[in-house]
């Protein structure tokens, strides 16, 4: 093998060196043009041979050749290696089994509950559905903080540079850096818990002073009449800080109590979703939607006693990444993701964003139509196109989910962020006795799994982009 | 003597469609010559034949005698200036002229005089350090120019030019091509569509429509006797006009406008529908509405020096006139025209080739 | 023009400066959300990196590296130095004479032979701002017993690792670039297509089989096995194809006309044209390449002097899970090159991938 590399080296080097000096002479001076002509010889060689008809293809040999052997071979190759067993490295050693590993990752009484299948199964399923999970979440997530930081920072605002360099650079960090600091942010003891627990204790002592509830109520009241009044005009924004305000409100005054009902912790931001919807999509009975829920708002606030909202028990702190049966190593995975791979998301909806033609908006603004309608008649089905690309990478990208999972949590607590990536690098190059069929046949499965999803994603957006 | 350039049956297709159709050419030694016709003629595809930067589908490509259709552009020995320039915008306009002689192995002293010697004659000696974005159009041109000269090539190849300058500009980069060529004494092949370049230019017109030549010849025998009716229309501006009519036998032709004319038509023509084409120069008109026929003045336009009278006959047909000198004229008015018969031309057939006329046989 | 208008002002020019709207808040609102949620774990990670072995252990959590002083105390060592408030409000510099209780017993620095009994609330440590080098120094140096972090060593192959890897990729994923964008040829659509498939098949799926075929060509456990299959990337070619299609075919032909070879034009025309291009791509490549993860770890892991910074830093950071001070400064570490790159090239950077990245 490393002979007949040595061999060919030898002769482009030699042969070429030889080849070139005989045709030109080459100045000191011209040692990297004479570097240049060398690695290019065996293109010049093409052209001689076969005249200019033959280049293209000497250009695209080397590429083509490591996708081939990279690429392409190993994708065939998966299927072969996930038809044999053993743990031997050389590919004619390893016998043939049949569908045995496909056998044991089926083998389960019910296909839904991972525990009731063979340990093969259980891993590759747990994996499977824990991905699946992470993707469903991850996806939507991803793309709409993407969406929502490129607008702000495609807004005429001061510095905008900065802010795009800002939520571009932890794509810049390498995974275990990334790793290694929130684990640093999130420990027990760590910034997360000490700044939660920090800024309890001043609300608390703040809620202790005296006129602290009438206070709060009067700036509340203010706020809640000022945004309703803004928000009746039409405006979005400030119907999202209106929104936001009631929701609050709610929450605080919990109105379904009264009724022997929980849940008014959701119910308030259901109800406030749909009036900022109401007036983003300026709906007939917005205005009424607005007043009636600023009414409503100011009759809760009177109910709601400051004091007691803002007096907090000593906050316990909460081990995010380690406590099983909480969500929480779950949440921050999907955060921690979110945190570095929205950047360059962001800067490919930017420039969907900044290929819209500016004179649409002028239009639109000519013809008196609110920056809300704009945003949903002319920025979101124009800037689409990218969104659909955006929507296939992060979907490709979150399927294989690992380095911040395995250097977070380890997949842990218990198997609760297990993700089939690494149930594949664990089965293949962990362990005493390496099972490459195992493996392989995970990595087939997964990328049925994610051709399915790619597809079905490119057909609904295309059916979508028709209208 | 060899001609510096022979085509045979030269056919060009891309991909099943013909858009040259069996041209055969001869370029002697020093000549300029000039290919012009309307966009999509094939004019440009030729000079790329010719240059071997595509290749032909039959037919052989002979320079100096030898044939050259296997041999690559680099090896014929040939240069060309492109419609931009095609200068490497990032290469100095000394890099920019060296460039291909590096390429040739030429040694670096040779390199500098060709250059110095190339820059002098087109007066950008002092450009030599500046790269192509710092330069505008007219400068640009020249060091495009500046770049085939330095080969020294067996022939100039010149792909329009001229048609990314101004009016001003054009007019003066016309002058200078001329005298580059009586100085150099190369043979020069040049395409344009713009007719204006092509007469005063060329020593030799070749008129290309379709893939097809349709006249090739002096500037003025193409001008004062066009092969047929898309070569007349072709040169000179404004167009001929065109009238339809029918040839009645010996001598006259019945014009559809109801005029009958006169034409000295050779012998042993049949009656048939023919056009009758004059050009604008040589009709005269008279103020009070007597000559052959009477029209219509539609519009005018007075440059001082020339008049152009844009008119229309009772049945629609119309008929630009020209004069070089000032004429008092409002529009409505009805004037009257008479024709010179001397320049008077007729084309009839299918492709509408030119009748011989008696007076021109000699 | 009044001074709130001056101050709520927006950028632009004169005529169209704008009242600071609602929507402007919200904007500023989110960026400094931003700032605090991205800017603050990195800055916060780089000040715990500065302190101390001790207040990393007691996850001291105030910004400033706060150390205790210590004091060489007669025939008891070095020890850490407490400040004692007297009862009447004055101070002195005491050490620990027994163990902590209610009532410790402590000495004066000023006068060691007096024990003194004093309540255990009225001692406080005596801090000082010290910067903590030998969280940095130990490892790289291999001082004190940290010579498991071969800094110099994984830096050196980090380092050999980006560049062979963007090297090879800018001139081979270019050269396919110009064969498909600038010539015709039989198969010309069948070779756009595999790369449009490569692009859509994703690495970890061929995990295991790569596994195989780098086993076979001899380069497993070798920095080679990490560049070479990462070599040819279809985004690459794809971003460089789009590029030079901008690039005049007429050049090209002038080129020819100039007797250059193909190759020569190759180099000589088309390279430096599409430079922007080709710096976009050697960026991402040398943000892939130094924060490849998966498949260095794979080929790499069981030959330290083969890690890359990043596997030798997890490596390190598995084996010293209670090391934090370590971890913490070797992470600082392996985030400062990339950082500098970044804010020295920030602007190219995002306006590069956003403009000519995907077109």
């Amino acid at each position: 093998m490393s002979v007949v590399v040595l061999a060919l080296a030898a002769l482009w080097i030699g042969g070429g060196t030889l080849w070139l000096l005989a045709r030109r002479r080459y100045h000191w001076r011209e040692v990297p043009a004479f570097a240049m002509d060398l690695i290019g010889v065996p293109v010049d060689l093409a052209q001689r041979l076969f005249g200019r008809g033959g280049v293209p293809y000497a250009l695209l040999l080397p590429n083509m050749l490591i996708f081939g052997i990279f690429t392409f071979a190993p994708m065939i190759l998966n299927f072969h290696v996930s038809f044999t067993g053993g743990a031997s490295i050389h590919l004619l050693d390893r016998p043939w089994v049949g569908a045995a590993n496909y056998g044991a990752i089926f083998d389960c009484e019910t296909y839904l509950s991972p525990r009731t299948c063979s340990n093969e199964g259980y891993d590759f399923w747990t994996g499977m559905f824990n991905t699946l999970a992470f993707v469903a979440v991850q996806v939507p997530v991803l793309c709409i903080v993407a969406l929502l930081t490129a607008l702000v920072v495609n807004r005429n605002i001061v510095g905008r540079g900065f802010w795009r360099a800002m939520f571009f650079y932890p794509v810049m960090l390498s995974p275990v850096v990334i790793a290694n600091i929130w684990n640093w942010v999130l420990h027990r003891k760590g910034a997360l818990n000490a700044a939660l627990g920090g800024s309890a204790e001043g609300l608390t002592a703040m809620a202790g002073l005296a006129g602290f509830d009438m206070v709060v109520s009067v700036v509340f009241a203010v706020a809640l009449m000022v945004t309703s009044e803004r928000a009746l005009r039409g405006s979005l924004a400030w119907a999202a800080v209106f929104g936001l305000l009631f929701a609050c409100v709610f929450a605080w005054a919990n109105p379904l109590a009264m009724i022997g009902l929980g849940g008014s912790f959701w119910v308030g931001p259901v109800l406030a979703t749909g009036v900022v919807w109401a007036v983003a999509i300026a709906h007939r009975r917005a205005r009424w939607a607005v007043a009636s829920a600023s009414v409503v708002s100011i009759l809760l606030l009177l109910t709601v006693q400051f004091d007691a909202v803002f007096a907090f028990d000593r906050v316990r702190p909460v081990n995010w990444l380690v406590t099983p049966n909480t969500g929480w190593p779950f949440f921050w995975l999907v955060f921690v993701f979110c945190w570095s791979h929205m950047g360059f998301y962001m800067l490919i909806l930017l420039a969907g964003l900044q290929a819209i033609p500016r004179d649409l908006y002028e239009a639109a603004k000519m013809d008196g139509t609110k920056p809300a309608r704009a945003f949903f008649r002319i920025t979101l089905p124009l800037v689409m196109p990218t969104l659909t690309v955006v929507l296939v990478l992060s979907l490709i990208r979150s399927f294989q989910i690992f380095d911040e999972v395995w250097l977070l949590t380890g997949g842990g607590p218990g198997r609760e962020t297990f993700m089939i990536v690494q149930h594949i690098y664990e089965t293949a190059f962990t362990g005493d006795r390496p099972e490459y069929g195992e493996a392989a046949a995970g990595s087939v499965l997964m990328a049925v799994v994610i051709a399915v999803f790619t597809f079905v994603q490119l057909f609904v957006t295309r059916r979508q982009s028709e209208f | 003597m060899t001609a510096a350039l022979e085509l045979k049956g030269i056919c060009k297709s891309w991909a099943e469609v013909e858009v040259i159709h069996g041209i055969d050419l001869t370029v002697d030694e020093g000549e300029f010559v000039v290919f012009v016709g309307p966009s999509g003629c094939g004019k440009s595809t030729l000079l790329r034949l010719i240059a071997g930067l595509d290749d032909p589908t039959a037919g052989d490509i002979l320079l100096s005698g030898k044939r050259v259709n296997a041999v690559p552009a680099s090896e014929r020995g040939l240069s060309m200036v492109f419609q931009s320039y095609a200068l490497y915008p990032h290469m100095s306009v000394r890099a920019n002229l060296s460039f291909g002689l590096e390429n040739l192995r030429m040694p670096r002293a040779e390199i500098a005089r060709r250059v110095m010697e190339a820059a002098k004659l087109l007066q950008i000696d002092m450009l030599l350090d500046r790269r192509p974005g710092q330069l505008s159009g007219g400068q640009r041109q020249r060091v495009a120019i500046g770049r085939a000269i330095v080969r020294e090539p067996l022939i100039f190849l010149f792909d329009e030019p001229l048609s990314n300058l101004d009016a001003e500009l054009r007019l003066q980069m016309r002058v200078e091509i001329s005298n580059l060529h009586r100085a150099l004494g190369n043979t020069m092949i040049y395409v344009t569509h713009d007719q204006v370049e092509a007469m005063t230019m060329a020593d030799r017109i070749v008129v290309l429509r379709a893939g097809r030549i349709e006249q090739v010849g002096r500037p003025l025998d193409l001008y004062n006797r066009p092969a047929n009716r898309f070569v007349a229309g072709f040169l000179g501006a404004p167009q001929m006009n065109f009238l339809r009519g029918t040839i009645a036998g010996a001598g006259t032709m019945a014009l559809d406008c109801g005029a009958i004319v006169n034409v000295p038509l050779a012998a042993g023509v049949d009656a048939q529908p023919a056009t009758l084409g004059l050009r604008p120069e040589s009709i005269a008109v008279s103020l009070d509405g007597t000559g052959d026929m009477t029209v219509t003045v539609q519009n005018y336009e007075q440059l001082g020096a020339i008049t152009y009278i844009y008119t229309t006959f009772p049945n629609g047909e119309t008929l630009t006139v020209q004069q070089s000198r000032q004429i008092p004229l409002r529009r409505g008015q009805q004037i009257g025209v008479t024709f010179d018969a001397d320049s008077l031309h007729v084309f009839a057939g299918e492709d509408e080739t030119a009748l011989m006329l008696k007076e021109r046989q000699t | 023009m009044g001074v709130a208008t001056f101050l709520t002002r927006t950028k632009g020019t004169a005529d169209r400066a704008r009242r600071f709207g609602i929507a402007d808040l919200l904007a500023y609102g989110y960026l400094l959300l931003g700032v605090l949620v991205i800017l603050m774990p990195v800055a916060w990670t780089f000040l715990s990196s500065l302190k101390g072995e001790r207040a990393i252990d007691g996850f001291d959590t105030r910004l400033l590296p706060m150390a205790q002083v210590e004091a060489e105390v007669e025939g008891q060592g070095v020890k850490p130095v407490w400040t004692w408030t007297a009862p009447d409000g004055t101070t002195r510099d005491v050490v620990k004479a027994g163990p902590t209780r209610r009532e410790t017993d402590v000495v004066a620095l000023d006068d060691p032979d007096t024990v003194l009994r004093v309540p255990r609330t009225t001692l406080a440590p005596n801090e000082r701002i010290r910067v903590a080098t030998e969280n940095y120094l130990d490892p790289i140096l291999g001082r004190n017993g940290q010579d498991n972090f071969a800094f110099f060593t994984y830096l050196l192959n980090s380092v050999f690792v980006t560049v062979m890897a963007t090297l090879i990729t800018l001139l081979i994923n270019a050269m396919a670039a110009f064969a498909l964008s600038k010539y015709k040829f039989r198969g010309r659509l069948t070779f756009t297509i595999l790369i449009i498939a490569t692009l859509l098949i994703p690495s970890s799926i061929i995990l295991v089989s790569l596994f195989f075929v780098v086993w076979s060509f001899g380069i497993f456990g070798s920095l080679w096995g990490v560049i070479i299959p990462a070599a040819a990337t279809p985004t690459g070619v794809f971003l460089l194809r789009q590029y030079m299609l901008t690039i005049p075919d007429e050049l090209l032909d002038a080129a020819r006309m100039d007797a250059a070879s193909e190759w020569r034009i190759f180099w000589r025309i088309v390279l430096p044209l599409s430079l922007p291009a080709l710096s976009v791509l050697a960026i991402l490549s040398v943000i892939w390449r130094w924060n490849d993860f998966l498949w260095p770890l794979i080929v790499l892991i069981s030959d330290p002097a083969q890690h890359t910074l990043q596997i030798g830093l997890t490596a390190f950071s598995g084996e010293f899970d209670s090391d934090f001070h370590y971890i913490l400064a070797m992470t600082v570490v392996s985030l400062v090159p990339i950082t500098l790159v970044f804010v020295w090239l920030q602007r190219f950077i995002t306006t590069g991938i956003a403009t000519t990245g995907l077109k």
